[in-house]
This record gives C-alpha cells, sequence and structure tokens, in this order.
C-alpha cells in the first residue's frame, strides 16, 4: 500500500499561465464580427477559451463561430444558475434541517458576468481540434433567448431541456414543451431554490464518516 | 452482388432517400396511422418510446420521447462530494461504466492541477479501451438480434462475459467499477492479470470475426441496412453526432488521437476507421472494426505498461478549488463530456454533462422521415444508444 | 379450477399443481436500467441460462406472464405504464423487484424523478439487492420465489387476496 503515496510525482508546481495565439486569434475574430456585443473572454493556455456575448448576439456568435472559426460540431447547450443555493450544501449539514443561510454573493465564473442565469454553449472545430464555449447573461426579469435551431438543428432538444430546467424561453423554438418530465411536474429542477425533497424529509449523515487510508492520521 | 464503388454506393443510398421523400408526396389517400413503440420494448433496448406518424407502411413522422429513466444526475451532482459524484456516473452508460468516470476524473485533475502517474494513466486507457469491448460488442449481437438473426446475441453475451470478467478482477464489480480516483486509481493489477487479458483479447477477435461471418456477408443483413437510415456528414456534425455514427459518415475524427488529454492513446500504434456511406451498414462496420482496434491497442498496452505508483498525492478529503473545465473523450457511443464548475467545495457547483446518446438519437426525427416501418428498428438499432446516456 | 379457487382443493392435490406451477414460470422482463442487462445475461447467456430452474422468458405478452421482473430505476414517468402492465397479467402473479433502484431508490433515493421503490405501485414477492445484482442473485431470487410458491395455499392466490408475509 506504499505505492499509494508516492513522492516522485509533484504537483505544486505553479504553472506560468502560458500565451495561447490560437485561442487569441479565435477571440480576436469573434470580437471583430460581432462587435458591440462581444463582452469579454478568458483563456486558460493550451486548453480552452471562455467567450461572453450580449443576449442579441446569441445566434450571431454560434453563426460567426460555425461559419469563421470552422466549429461545425455542435456540442451542447445548457445554462448556469449561478445563486448560491439557499439550502447551502446538504451533504455538509450536521443537523437535521438547517436554517436556509443568508445568500453568499454571487459571483460568476470565468468570462466573468451580472445576471444569475447564463447560457451556456460548447462549440469544437474538428478541422482544429479546439472547442470554445460562449456564454450569455440573461437579465433575471426576462428569461428568454433566441433559439440556435436556424445555426444548429442538433439545439433543439438541448433547448428544450434547458427550458424545463431552468424556465429558459427560446424565441421561435417550434416545439418548446416537456422532454424529460412528466408534463404535470411543477418546478424548474436544476434552478438553484429548488429542493430535493428527499433531503429536506430524512438529512444526509455528514461528512462525519470519510474513511482515512491507511496508516494516516486524523487531523 | 455486383461490386461497386463507394462514391457509387453513397450516391445510390441518397437517391433511395430522395425517392421515399418524393413518395411520401404521391396523391394517395391512405388512412394516416400513429404507431407507439414502447416505453417498454425489446427494439428500444431500454425504455425510449417511439411515436411514428405512417401512412401506409412509410413513416411520415417520427418521434423520441425520451424522460422514462430521467434520473435527474446534473441536480444529484450539486449535493454529492466529487467521490460521491463518481459513483453515480458510472450509471449513465451502464455498459461502459469506466469509460464514463475518466472524463470526470479529468475534468477535476485538471481544476486540481494533478496528474495521475504514468502507470495509472496506462491502466485507465486499458481498462477505458475493455469497457469500450464491454460495450460494442453488445451493440455487435443485438443489432442481429433487431434484423431477425438471434444466434449473434448469444454469442455477444457469451463472450462479453470474459471481458467482464476481466474487469472484475482488477476493480471489484462487474458493472459498476468506480475505481478511478482523482489522481490516479484504487489499486494496482492483480497478479497474473496481464497474460488473461492477452487470451480475452485472442477470444474478442475470434468473437469479432464469427460476427464478420455470420452478418456481414449475409444477403438480408446488407439488404436491409445498405442505404438505410443515411445520414450526410454535415448533418451529422450539425445535430452533434459523435463516435462510431460520425465516422460512419465519413468524417475522420477521433477525440482519442486528436485530443488525448490525460489517457495514453498518442503513444499507441493504430487507426481510426471510417466509412464514407452514412447508413445502418456502415455504422456496424466502423463498430466490428473499432473493437478489433481496441484489442490490438489493449496488446500494445499490456507490452508497454510502465511501472512506478497509481496515485498521485492529493489530500484525504478532497476539495477542488474553483474554477471551470470542460473535458470530452471518445467514449464507446462517442463524446462523452463533463462541463465541471467548481467553487472550491467539497463537491461541484454545477456539472453539466454531455451523454453521446442525447445528441445521437436527436436526429432520429431527421432520418426517419420517409423510412418503411422495419427500417426504424435498423436505424435505431443502428444508431446504438444507452437510454441512461440518453436520459441522464 | 372451481376446485382450487374455492379453496376446497385436498392437500395432495395442491402440493401437485404448486410442483407445476413452480417449475413453469413465464417470466416477463420490464428492463428499465443497468440491471436489465444483468437480467439479459440470465436470460440470454450460456453462463446463467434461466430455463433450467423451469423460468421461461420472452412471453409474447403480459397477459400470458406469471411473474414480472421489475429490473431498473422505476421514475415516476414509468409508474403509470407499470401499473397498467400490473393490472394486464392474470392473477396468480408474481413480481420480482431486482436492484437497488426497484427496491427503495437506491443511489437515487434523494432524486426529484425517481420514485422510491416499485413497491409504493405493486405488491413485491421477492427483492433482490445489488447495484446491479449478479446474474447469480436473480437465479437466487427465483428460487426464493419457486419456494414460495410450493408451500402456498392457491386459493387466497387466487382470490387477489393482499399478501401477508408472516
Amino acid at each position: 500500500m506504499t505505492q499509494l503515496s508516492s513522492t516522485d510525482t509533484d504537483t505544486s508546481a505553479e504553472a506560468e499561465p502560458q500565451p495561447d495565439e490560437r485561442r487569441e486569434a479565435w477571440a480576436a475574430r469573434l470580437a471583430d464580427s460581432l462587435g458591440n456585443g462581444y463582452a469579454e473572454h478568458h483563456i486558460i493556455g493550451g486548453s480552452d477559451l471562455w467567450v461572453r456575448v450580449a443576449r442579441d448576439s446569441w445566434t450571431d456568435a454560434a453563426t460567426a463561430a460555425r461559419d469563421l472559426l470552422g466549429c461545425q460540431f455542435f456540442d451542447w447547450l445548457s445554462a448556469i444558475d449561478w445563486l448560491p443555493s439557499p439550502f447551502g450544501r446538504d451533504m455538509d449539514a450536521q443537523e437535521d434541517n438547517p436554517e436556509p443561510k443568508a445568500a453568499d454573493p454571487m459571483e460568476q465564473g470565468h468570462a466573468g458576468g451580472e445576471t444569475r442565469f447564463q447560457m451556456v454553449m460548447r462549440l469544437y472545430s474538428i478541422t482544429e481540434h479546439m472547442g470554445l464555449t460562449i456564454k450569455a447573461d440573461l437579465p433575471d426579469g426576462d428569461l428568454s433567448i433566441d433559439t440556435l435551431i436556424g445555426v444548429y438543428p442538433g439545439a433543439d432538444w438541448h433547448e428544450r431541456e434547458a427550458w424545463e430546467m431552468f424556465g429558459i424561453h427560446f424565441n421561435n423554438h417550434p416545439d418548446l414543451r416537456n422532454i424529460y418530465l412528466p408534463g404535470e411536474f411543477e418546478g424548474n429542477p436544476l434552478r438553484k431554490d429548488f429542493p430535493l425533497l428527499a433531503r429536506r424529509v430524512k438529512p444526509w449523515p455528514g461528512i462525519v464518516d470519510v474513511e482515512l487510508f491507511p496508516g494516516e492520521e486524523d487531523s | 452482388m455486383t461490386a461497386v464503388g463507394t462514391d457509387q454506393r453513397q450516391q445510390l443510398a441518397y437517391v433511395a432517400t430522395q425517392a421515399a421523400d418524393a413518395r411520401l408526396n404521391v396523391e394517395i389517400e391512405t388512412e394516416g396511422m400513429t404507431l407507439n413503440i414502447g416505453p417498454q420494448h425489446p427494439a428500444t433496448h431500454g425504455t425510449l418510446r417511439l411515436v411514428a406518424r405512417l401512412d401506409g407502411e412509410q413513416v411520415v413522422e417520427a418521434e423520441p420521447i425520451m424522460g422514462y429513466l430521467h434520473r435527474g444526475y446534473e441536480k444529484l451532482a450539486d449535493v454529492r462530494t466529487y467521490p460521491q459524484v463518481t459513483t453515480l456516473i458510472n450509471r449513465i452508460d451502464w455498459l461502459g461504466s469506466f469509460a464514463n468516470e475518466v472524463p470526470f476524473i479529468l475534468a477535476a485533475e485538471q481544476l486540481m492541477e494533478v496528474e495521475a502517474p504514468p502507470r495509472a494513466a496506462w491502466i485507465r486507457t486499458i481498462l477505458f479501451e475493455l469497457s469500450r469491448l464491454a460495450n460494442i460488442s453488445l451493440f455487435l449481437g443485438d443489432m442481429g438480434m433487431q434484423l431477425g438473426a438471434i444466434t449473434p446475441v448469444f454469442f455477444a453475451f457469451r463472450d462479453r462475459e470474459f471481458v467482464l470478467n476481466q474487469i472484475e478482477a482488477v476493480t471489484g464489480g462487474r458493472f459498476h467499477p468506480n475505481f478511478d480516483r482523482i489522481g490516479g486509481l484504487k489499486d494496482d493489477l492483480p497478479k497474473g492479470w496481464i497474460d488473461e487479458t492477452r487470451g480475452v483479447m485472442v477470444k474478442m477477435r475470434n468473437f469479432c470475426d464469427e460476427l464478420e461471418d455470420l452478418l456481414l456477408g449475409n444477403e438480408i443483413f446488407e439488404a436491409r441496412t445498405r442505404g438505410v437510415g443515411v445520414i450526410p456528414a454535415d448533418v451529422a456534425l450539425s445535430y452533434g453526432l459523435s463516435g462510431a455514427n460520425l465516422r460512419a459518415s465519413g468524417v475522420d475524427w477521433d477525440m482519442r488521437r486528436d485530443n488525448p488529454c490525460g489517457l495514453v492513446h498518442d503513444q499507441l500504434d493504430w487507426k481510426v476507421w471510417t466509412h464514407p456511406d452514412g447508413d445502418s451498414f456502415a455504422r456496424y462496420w466502423v463498430r466490428l472494426q473499432e473493437t478489433r482496434e481496441a484489442t490490438h491497442m489493449i496488446e500494445q498496452m499490456l507490452d508497454g505498461l510502465p511501472g512506478g505508483p497509481v496515485m498521485a498525492k492529493v489530500p484525504v478529503i478532497i476539495k477542488v478549488p474553483a474554477g471551470e473545465a470542460y473535458v470530452a473523450t471518445e467514449n464507446p457511443l462517442g463524446v462523452m463530456g463533463y462541463y465541471v464548475v467548481s467553487k472550491g467545495d467539497l463537491g461541484p457547483f454545477r456539472v453539466k454533462i454531455r451523454s453521446a446518446s442525447f445528441n445521437n438519437i436527436s436526429v432520429t426525427p431527421w432520418v426517419m422521415r420517409g423510412v418503411y416501418v422495419p427500417d426504424v428498428i435498423t436505424i435505431l438499432a443502428s444508431l446504438y444508444f444507452i437510454l441512461g446516456d440518453i436520459d441522464r | 379450477m372451481g376446485l382450487v379457487a374455492s379453496g376446497k382443493a385436498p392437500k395432495p392435490l395442491t402440493k401437485l399443481l404448486n410442483l407445476g406451477r413452480k417449475y413453469s414460470i413465464w417470466m416477463y422482463q420490464w428492463g428499465l436500467a443497468c440491471c436489465a442487462i444483468e437480467m439479459g445475461a440470465v436470460i440470454g447467456s450460456p453462463r446463467y441460462d434461466v430455463m433450467r430452474l423451469g423460468v421461461i422468458p420472452f412471453p409474447a405478452s403480459p397477459r400470458q406472464a406469471d411473474l414480472v421482473v421489475i429490473s431498473g430505476t422505476v421514475t415516476d414517468k414509468m409508474v403509470p405504464s407499470i401499473l397498467r402492465l400490473y393490472q394486464q397479467m392474470p392473477d396468480p402473479k408474481y413480481v420480482i423487484s431486482m436492484g437497488s433502484c426497484a427496491n427503495c431508490g437506491g443511489p437515487y433515493w434523494d432524486s426529484y424523478s425517481v420514485t422510491k421503490g416499485v413497491d409504493q405501485v405493486i405488491p413485491v414477492d421477492v427483492y433482490v439487492p445489488g447495484c446491479p445484482p449478479r446474474p447469480e442473485a436473480l437465479l437466487e431470487g427465483i428460487v426464493l420465489l419457486q419456494e414460495r410458491i410450493s408451500n402456498e395455499d392457491p386459493a387466497a392466490r387466487w382470490r387477489g387476496d393482499p399478501i401477508v408475509v408472516d
């Protein structure tokens, strides 16, 4: 069992942020084509590219990515709810039914953002072997965005899923109805304020029973 | 059979679908009929329901209805720790369970800036390819069953057991290994395993040969699959088809070769198989070749397995630093990826699961316009989906 | 049949009838998730071969089946179909719940869309634990069911009385 803890793999070395010219070029070309609709981007060198666009430029961004960058492959589309869960992380709960905490400040991820809900789509270029993630902010009062079906027909089901899970409306989507849940289901499960009732009734036992590796001291 | 060039064959396939489209517009008054297949039907191997509106023997419109197996993975991942999430995601594509863990673990490792030691990466890749064998061998048999040939499925269940035995010997689980850890693997290989696996690889190649003899030369099989369900490359890409479904449409793209991220496929000598036709036959053919290629890959990896530890140094209680990462790998069913958003907690803040079958099956309404009812079964079988992978 | 249903059948006859029923179970497979593949291995794999226990898989319809194996995750969307299936089966009918999901919700115990156990909807005779259970476990479950059949009073089953477990 000694091999479980090796000494020769040193992972603490700080990786310098390396410049990534290909991804910089992609971001620049998107920014040129979208003009004011382009908000900002974030690059992790040699790894990935995030771009945030305005809500009105959502379909334009997809078209530009397909035609200018060669991202023919439609990977997926979804949304993120940045609201910190009002129920806390249930598994950390030591008491039965923890009182809802005061909401932590919302903190958006890479490429920033201002709103609670963000659309995310992932596109990939099979010739360049590079992908990018495009995000767009959705204002709380008006959770709607244009559909991508005209650009990528495969977006159809993904948008139905996002509509069901987050309650985001897709303008001009021909067939927006439930994809997973039965019709009488109420609520949007992937919103952070949707409670998992089974957990409210029967609490998670907590993290007390974490098993330690052999020979490891309890800190 | 007369020899037909690939270009010509593809052209013929197109003509066939065009003609099917045209026939729909013929002015014959027939009573429309709605055919409901599923939600429990052998042909959908799982709980997919297909509602097809028919005109005579032809499908005017087919719509898959899923959600009969929706378990809410993305929500459950919000309230679980990283090790608990790996237990869950085993069950997405239950035929190739180990392969489900790999992209998630790689994404978490990317966020933690941990790298698995070389031996762990190699064993990971071996198990990754073994789960491909376990998964696709069942498809190879099942496709025959959908078309009326019972024997292949018994062969598949017979020979698949050998692969499952090998997976079980390493991980302790036939189906759901839960063996991958952030920073490496739970354990090393057991004694004698490498030699046994070599024997199993020979068995699997024999299995492929048997099926090739049984099905590929079979006139009925060819008649039922050639030119049925043609998906051109551009359509396949815009629907996000991946894996063998995409390569059967002539797109030469494989994540294992082009974007290896953490696995060792780039150090092996192997070939990406493509087929220009894009029909059901091509999809079967590509998968058969891939199975064979996987056995060769595993043999190479068994030969070149490096020594050393199988686990990097990671803390006991894993907290992943804040950030976002998307890692996708070429799983048995196609590209599977996890978009992990972390806020520095014990568990992820949001996990978006990109499962291959969801995209693969979303093309069915497009491809099923104008086909005959028996072809519905062929197309569904050849697109090859796992319900857990669609519904998540 | 009138004799059996009225409960007046003599004991040796009951024993004989039970012996016959025990070794000719038509098994309807309701495969939902991972467990369906293990059930497939029980049916289709020469290594496990359920027919040697006198179980006949693949009936054409639930109306011909004695036993249904619910194997896999039962979701709220699936429940109406399962109920309908169960109502279509003729008495006496038996249910095996295979796998943790069908027993109690399993790893999805806190999910918003999974039914926490198929026994909330239909009565279950044998629970097979595991995630997924090995094929041998399902065979064991079938053997347990056969034991139950050989010791039971057919009249109660025919009348559709609620099952009481001692």
